[in-house]
């Protein structure tokens, strides 16, 4: 009974929040581009991510699916920075919630993923975000070539300064994941 | 089988989408896409009524010469001026026998709202009197909707930033010939001005052959 009523609220909570970001706060994370790419795309991830918890999805266990899965993540990640995909999304609001709706799933498929996987596998995966984010930080932070029509240069450059900061911080926590993977004690386990 | 088929099929799946949306990985800005839209080189340059320094109308189509075309705004606080500084470069970097007899520089303004003939005519001027065959010059008696569809045709996207006014613009140059077929597309932020005369030279040789 208990457990009911709280996924209920927590369901309501998230929902609220997309809501509120998706809608009313839209035009002012898409004002500027670190908004845009540094918060309103991890707040969704962040939601698909907590609905997944909420309603206690099974966690992924079969390998192939797991792989099929997190290609499909990476691909989306991959797909809304893109100069092109981040322009029409600022420019069109209805292309924008695609980008919402999509990074929601992302979220609510990478938390039972991410917990069913074998190790190898998930220190691969995170470790190749944090690649990904910082070869995209140093591009957005070393062109001086506009590469989004929506923003300009110096938003580009600063959205590069913070993608290198949280794909260094992502690439800490991969070593930590690995080195505490590689302890004797957990491999014996 | 099944166990590698289904990373394999979601890898093709995702690879596709991403290939389509790129035109087949080459265009990752809409400054790209926009051009690689309009169609492969060469390919025939819309034709457009424009007015220039001078207050003279004329149509691109009725240019008997080659054309080199640019796109800016005046309000720009940068990159258009960077770019007319290097088509200056440009222009003086060209053999005299080709600009103004067989060559014209055509810079078009997009700012409808904001620019006009006089305000052209005084910004050609920071440019020195020595630029014959460099004309500057306004969309003429064109609705903002055809105008963008002719940016569109040519290749050019254009977006202004609501909260700024800025336009946000591509900054090729477009080498036009003398059929009226875009020739050539340069980009002068990665092409050096050395490499684009070169280029426009051998359009001129390649047409004399």
């Amino acid at each position: 009974m208990f457990r009911g009523k709280y996924v209920v609220v927590a369901i309501f909570v998230i929902l609220a929040v997309f809501l509120v970001v998706s809608f009313p706060m839209n035009e002012w994370f898409s004002e500027t581009m670190s908004r845009h790419q540094l918060l309103q795309l991890p707040v969704m991830i962040v939601l698909g991510a907590a609905s997944a918890l909420t309603l206690n999805c099974k966690t992924v266990n079969v390998v192939s699916w797991g792989i099929a899965i997190l290609i499909f993540i990476a691909a989306s990640v991959v797909f809304w920075m893109l100069p092109r995909s981040i322009d029409l999304a600022v420019i069109h609001p209805l292309f924008n919630r695609v980008m919402h709706f999509n990074m929601m799933l992302v979220g609510f498929l990478l938390a039972p993923v991410l917990r069913g996987m074998v190790f190898e596998i998930r220190i691969l995966f995170i470790g190749m975000m944090s690649v990904m984010l910082l070869a995209t930080g140093f591009a957005l932070k070393t062109f001086d070539v506009l590469l989004c029509s929506s923003f300009t240069i110096q938003q580009q450059h600063e959205t590069g300064f913070y993608l290198i900061l949280v794909g260094f911080s992502l690439f800490v926590i991969t070593v930590v994941i690995f080195f505490k993977g590689l302890n004797p004690g957990n491999i014996a386990a | 089988m099944k166990r590698i088929g289904i990373p394999l099929l979601s890898l093709a799946f995702c690879l596709f989408v991403l290939w389509k949306w790129t035109g087949g990985f080459t265009s990752f800005t809409v400054f790209s896409y926009t051009l690689n839209a309009a169609g492969s080189l060469p390919r025939v340059c819309p034709d457009m009524a424009l007015i220039d320094q001078d207050s003279s109308v004329f149509n691109l189509d009725g240019k008997r010469k080659y054309l080199l075309i640019n796109f800016v705004y005046l309000n720009c606080p940068y990159v258009c001026h960077k770019v007319n500084n290097q088509l200056e470069q440009i222009y003086h970097l060209m053999d005299s026998s080709l600009v103004p007899s067989k060559l014209e520089f055509i810079t078009v303004s997009f700012d409808t709202d904001n620019d006009n003939v006089s305000k052209i005519k005084k910004y050609r001027s920071y440019f020195g009197s020595a630029i014959s065959g460099w004309t500057f010059a306004l969309p003429h008696q064109t609705s903002a909707p055809s105008f963008t569809h002719w940016l569109r045709k040519l290749g050019v996207w254009k977006y202004q930033v609501p909260s700024s006014g800025i336009i946000n613009h591509s900054i090729y140059l477009f080498l036009v010939s003398l059929d009226k077929q875009i020739v050539h597309v340069f980009d002068p932020a990665r092409e050096n001005n050395q490499k684009i005369v070169q280029q426009i030279e051998a359009c001129f040789g390649e047409s004399t052959l």
